[in-house]
């Protein structure tokens, strides 16, 4: 876009077809070469046929970018459309030739500043000044004598072009570091990234890479889009009233209220779990094992089913896999001799193909070698246990203990503004205008999540 | 001795850079013509012989093992200012010849940038050399020339720094600058300036403006008659 923008510029000195020049009067001093912003739009319009706002925006643009400065309010970068004049900038301080702006050349800039103003520099740049003096402290003798030098370089030419540099310079840097407050152009936006195309080069080898990837594509497993957003649709509506944005969260948003009831609530390891949290539970097996309660609960359950060892398995199997490397060998030891080997204490229920294959990689062990036995004893709590488990008196008793926690009352001081509930919960209304179907806040039972 | 000298090259180096960036400052603008071209050449063919001579003085010093401390950290401060110095002048011959080639002084249909910059910069160019004026005798083509003779410059400059950085080993960052913040702001008389040749050149004060002869001539015009008013009235009385 910068290339664009020098295009418009150059193509505005044309002597025949450019923007129309003045002359600026200082007193005794006359400096060419000022265009009023109404000739800038002007010309605009006429030349690329665009509308007034277009090039207003256009214009505005080049004036933010740094292209051309206005001569009245140097410090308001924006394009007024009356007899306001501006001058070009001289394309060494075009955004192509001199970015990124270099910290020497900013601390050389401040000091010139310095000097001409005898000290009285504005506060982002004191503060600035005083960062960099802290930053390049080793080439600060560099930055004075430059500093003293430019200027009195400076001083060899006519009063009139010396205004015009100053007033170039002065530009360059209030677009390369802005003061506080204005947007800073140079930002690139997240969207701006991704145009970075190279130029690829359209050779033979490029399409048959193209061809071969394409071909992959082909051969990939998709889904229909039909049962997808279905599973989609399903999620969305079994998790609406769960998520504390969409939802409301009780007691209050933590963030608008400071209060931080909900998150002591919700820690991972409390006494009494919050209804919402129980009834997530019933979403799938995935849920109940991943929540610290949740997992204490179901052992006590399997308990009393006769059954725990499968779940310690499970559990002993996902400590090797995420423990240390120096633990593995022992590990695996420990796990053959507690759960698999013939006549062990708390011998697990495997089928013999996963057995014979786990017993030969016990041999070489490392952390993924009992893989498909938890991967078997998973899938046996999952179909078995988990749906016992959800239709249990036990489960049935925690929904019924699971507390739901009151909605803070508000204030009732008039003078505060501050909403302390700004997120109104939809779970305490009684009747669901939105639509959601009731059997999401409902019946925990028969809610498999997974496919 | 061979600190002070080093001193005095440093400091001609110094201005030379801050003459050519100011000099680079305005090409592809209104100002921008041969003798621009001619000026910015002369200026920066001094700023690299100047660098060569700093380089040779530092060198021996640095490399120099049984050096002092307080002599070896006086010699690292003036290295980091140098290699300062030559990058920003490294920086502004590179700038100078992206500018150069994308503004071409006698293509037809690449108009210059009008940037209300007029005036000539001979005086800046002069003062670059240590020289009452300067003399330009450039041929038509001169810029085209100029520009490769630019790109031969600048990877000798390139080569120069790298080998700095490769024979000796002054880490930057354990320098300390002697001058504080807000330096620049105490006695704006230079510090100790002498030019290479040993003579302090007098500077001239650049081409008289118009309006600065004009009021002159008034002043005096009008301090005349009053000293003609004077000697009428001491008369009369």
């Amino acid at each position: 876009m910068r290339m664009r923008m020098e295009r418009v510029v150059v193509s505005m000195q044309d002597p025949d077809q450019g923007v129309k020049m003045q002359s600026q009067r200082l007193l005794i001093t006359v400096i060419p070469h000022a265009v009023t912003g109404n000739d800038v739009v002007e010309w605009l319009i006429q030349k690329y046929c665009i509308a007034e706002d277009e090039a207003l925006h256009l214009g505005t643009l080049l004036v933010q970018h740094g292209y051309l400065y206005p001569l009245r309010d140097p410090r308001r970068l924006l394009l007024r459309p009356d007899e306001t004049p501006y001058r070009f900038q001289t394309p060494y301080f075009w955004m192509s030739t001199l970015w990124p702006a270099a910290e020497l050349d900013y601390a050389i800039y401040l000091a010139k500043k310095n000097i001409r103003k005898q000290g009285a520099l504005v506060d982002h740049e004191k503060a600035h000044y005083d960062q960099l003096h802290r930053k390049i402290n080793h080439t600060w003798d560099l930055v004075v004598m430059q500093a003293r030098e430019q200027l009195r370089a400076a001083k060899q030419r006519r009063k009139g072009d010396r205004l015009v540099i100053a007033c170039q310079e002065q530009t360059y840097w209030l677009v390369n570091r802005p003061p506080p407050g204005v947007p800073s152009v140079l930002e690139q936006g997240p969207e701006r990234g991704s145009c970075t195309a190279r130029q690829v080069q359209m050779t033979v080898d490029f399409y048959k890479r193209e061809i071969e990837c394409c071909r992959k594509a082909l051969g990939r497993t998709r889904v229909k889009s039909s049962v997808c957003l279905e599973a989609y649709l399903k999620f969305s509506s079994q998790r609406g009233p769960h998520d504390p944005l969409l939802s409301g969260c009780l007691p209050s948003n933590p963030w608008v209220t400071d209060d931080d009831t909900y998150w002591a609530m919700n820690a991972p390891s409390v006494a009494v779990p919050t209804k919402l949290r129980v009834e997530q539970w019933a979403f799938s097996f995935r849920e109940l094992l991943e929540d610290p309660v949740g997992r204490a609960h179901f052992m006590d359950f399997l308990q009393t089913e006769f059954s725990a060892e499968n779940l310690s398995f499970w559990e002993a199997c996902e400590e090797l896999r995420h423990g240390g490397q120096a633990q593995v060998p022992a590990l695996v030891d420990a796990v053959y001799q507690q759960f698999l080997a013939p006549g062990a204490a708390r011998w697990v229920n495997i089928d013999s193909r996963t057995m014979e294959r786990t017993l030969e990689g016990l041999g070489r062990p490392h952390r993924h070698v009992l893989d498909d036995a938890q991967l078997h004893i998973y899938m046996l709590m999952k179909k078995d246990s988990y749906p016992r488990f959800l239709k249990s008196d036990l489960y049935k008793d925690l929904l019924a203990e699971a507390v739901v926690p009151l909605e803070t009352k508000r204030r009732v001081f008039p003078f505060m503004w501050k909403p302390r509930h700004s997120s109104p919960s939809l779970a305490l209304l009684p009747t669901s205008t939105s639509g959601e179907p009731e059997a999401a806040a409902g019946s925990p039972g028969g809610g498999d999540g997974e496919t | 001795m061979a600190k002070e000298e080093c001193k005095a090259l440093l400091d001609a180096l110094n201005k030379a850079t801050a003459c050519y960036h100011h000099l680079v400052l305005t090409i592809g603008g209104s100002a921008d013509s041969q003798n621009l071209r001619e000026e910015l050449q002369k200026t920066r063919q001094k700023a690299q012989e100047l660098a060569v001579a700093i380089r040779a003085r530092l060198t021996p010093p640095l490399r120099d093992r049984g050096l002092g401390a307080e002599e070896r950290a006086e010699f690292e401060r003036l290295w980091v200012a140098f290699s300062g110095c030559l990058e920003l002048l490294e920086a502004d011959m590179r700038r100078a010849l992206a500018l150069g080639t994308e503004f071409p002084l006698h293509a037809p249909r690449r108009p210059l940038v009008r940037t209300g910059v007029e005036g000539g910069a001979s005086g800046v160019a002069a003062r670059a050399l240590s020289a009452r004026s300067l003399r330009h005798e450039g041929e038509r083509d001169f810029d085209v020339e100029d520009l490769h003779q630019l790109e031969r410059e600048i990877l000798k400059v390139g080569e120069m720094i790298q080998d700095m950085e490769m024979k000796v080993n002054v880490p930057r960052w354990t320098v300390q600058a002697r001058q504080t913040a807000g330096a620049e702001l105490l006695s704006s008389a230079s510090a100790g300036v002498s030019s290479v040749g040993g003579v302090s050149v007098q500077q001239r004060t650049g081409p008289c403006d118009l309006s600065k002869a004009l009021a002159a001539t008034i002043f005096s015009a009008v301090l005349l008659a009053a000293v003609a008013l004077a000697v009428c009235v001491a008369k009369l009385s």
